[in-house]
């Protein structure tokens, strides 16, 4: 299990100020505990573009942002991460949550096709992050449980090492 | 209607230490009128983010003033942010949109909703607590001084003639400083600079 409780004290032990994004239903747990937390100061956007915009301006502001957006916003927001976070070379952790994770079973494991895109019982949005990911030269790793947390602490120590985005993939619901 | 010149020349008479950061084509002309290390060419704004690059910077940086120049189209790309930095309430922030109705650097293109848009209208609607418009030089130029020290946010549309700026481009032969070497050796230049005023 992933609980809001642990992934605030991973935050809090890599020194987030802020978390700047979008909730969906896998992160509503979270959302709710960052609107409650007075160490996160938390910034709700209207689209994942400006999180990634509002990142980067915190951190030349000096301050060290999170962004927690869904892999919709992701797409959505694709030039917007490439013209901040990946052209300016800032150490942004980003958390991204994988809606239709599961609906991935479903599919073989090999290349995507354009009928697999459109097939009911496959998430398009799960089959296309990875891919996506890879293609815009973005570190990740997943993260379901909270014995994973620890992955988000070394994503922040590689962001800070390469200079560049990191991403880590939330792949259940937060309790 | 008001020049560029009419529009930027005060506005870099009256900037001290204030962030300022340009978008489109408005980075070369600025960067013609200042070299203070605090300028940003956010040059093509990742397609309309400048003013949230801007609210990141007001919000981290509460003891400064944050100048963002942004560009109607731009603008127009993005306007649910003036919901998010309302609802920040980045007291430090001040956006001036450059409000010439066209698509600038890729040839003048009508904007949609061109003439009809009141971009202070929207910001007072999203909660802005001050927003203002000109037309007239010398009424922009007689308020700018109190503008800049007004409680924020802060959205001031100004009407311009269209210009015929190029796209603005990241080359070491640029006549404007800022616009020298690459978006990620300015942004941490800038953060440099920050961190060395504090």
């Amino acid at each position: 299990m992933l609980t809001t409780r642990r992934l605030l004290d991973t935050f809090k032990q890599i020194g987030i100020s802020h978390a700047v994004g979008l909730p969906d239903n896998s992160t509503a747990a979270l959302f709710h505990a960052l609107a409650d937390d007075p160490d996160i100061y938390l910034i709700t956007v209207t689209r994942e573009g400006e999180a990634f915009a509002t990142a980067a301006g915190l951190w030349l502001g000096g301050q060290k942002p999170l962004v927690v957006i869904q892999n919709t916003g992701l797409l959505e927001a694709g030039d917007a991460l490439r013209g901040t976070l990946i052209r300016m070379r800032l150490p942004v952790v980003c958390l991204v949550s994988y809606r239709g994770y599961k609906s991935l079973a479903a599919r073989a494991n090999s290349p995507l096709t354009p009928d697999e895109l459109s097939r009911r019982d496959i998430d398009s949005v799960a089959a296309l992050l990875e891919p996506t990911l890879r293609a815009w030269t973005l570190p990740y790793e997943l993260v379901s449980d909270n014995a994973d947390a620890e992955k988000i602490i070394a994503a922040q120590q590689r962001a800070h090492e390469q200079n560049f985005p990191q991403v880590i993939i939330i792949a259940e619901t937060i309790h | 209607m008001l020049t560029q010149a009419q529009f930027l020349e005060p506005l870099a008479r009256h900037r001290t230490d204030q962030i300022v950061i340009s978008a489109m084509s408005l980075v070369r002309a600025w960067g013609r009128l200042s070299k203070h290390e605090l300028d940003f060419a956010f040059t093509d704004s990742a397609m309309g983010h400048a003013q949230s690059l801007a609210l990141g910077l007001a919000l981290a940086q509460p003891q400064r003033r944050v100048i963002c120049l942004n560009g109607d189209g731009s603008m127009l790309m993005s306007l649910g942010a003036l919901v998010t930095i309302a609802q920040c309430r980045a007291r430090n922030l001040i956006l001036f949109v450059a409000q010439n109705n066209t698509y600038e650097v890729t040839g003048n293109q009508t904007t949609p909703g061109a003439g009809a848009v009141e971009f202070h209208q929207i910001a007072f609607a999203c909660g802005f607590p001050e927003a203002f418009h000109f037309s007239d030089a010398r009424e922009y130029e007689r308020a700018l001084d109190k503008i800049l020290y007004l409680q924020g946010p802060v959205l001031v549309a100004v009407r311009l003639e269209p210009g015929a700026e190029p796209p603005p481009n990241r080359k070491q032969t640029e006549d404007t400083p800022y616009l020298r070497g690459s978006l990620a050796d300015a942004a941490h230049r800038l953060k440099a600079a920050l961190s060395n005023e504090q």
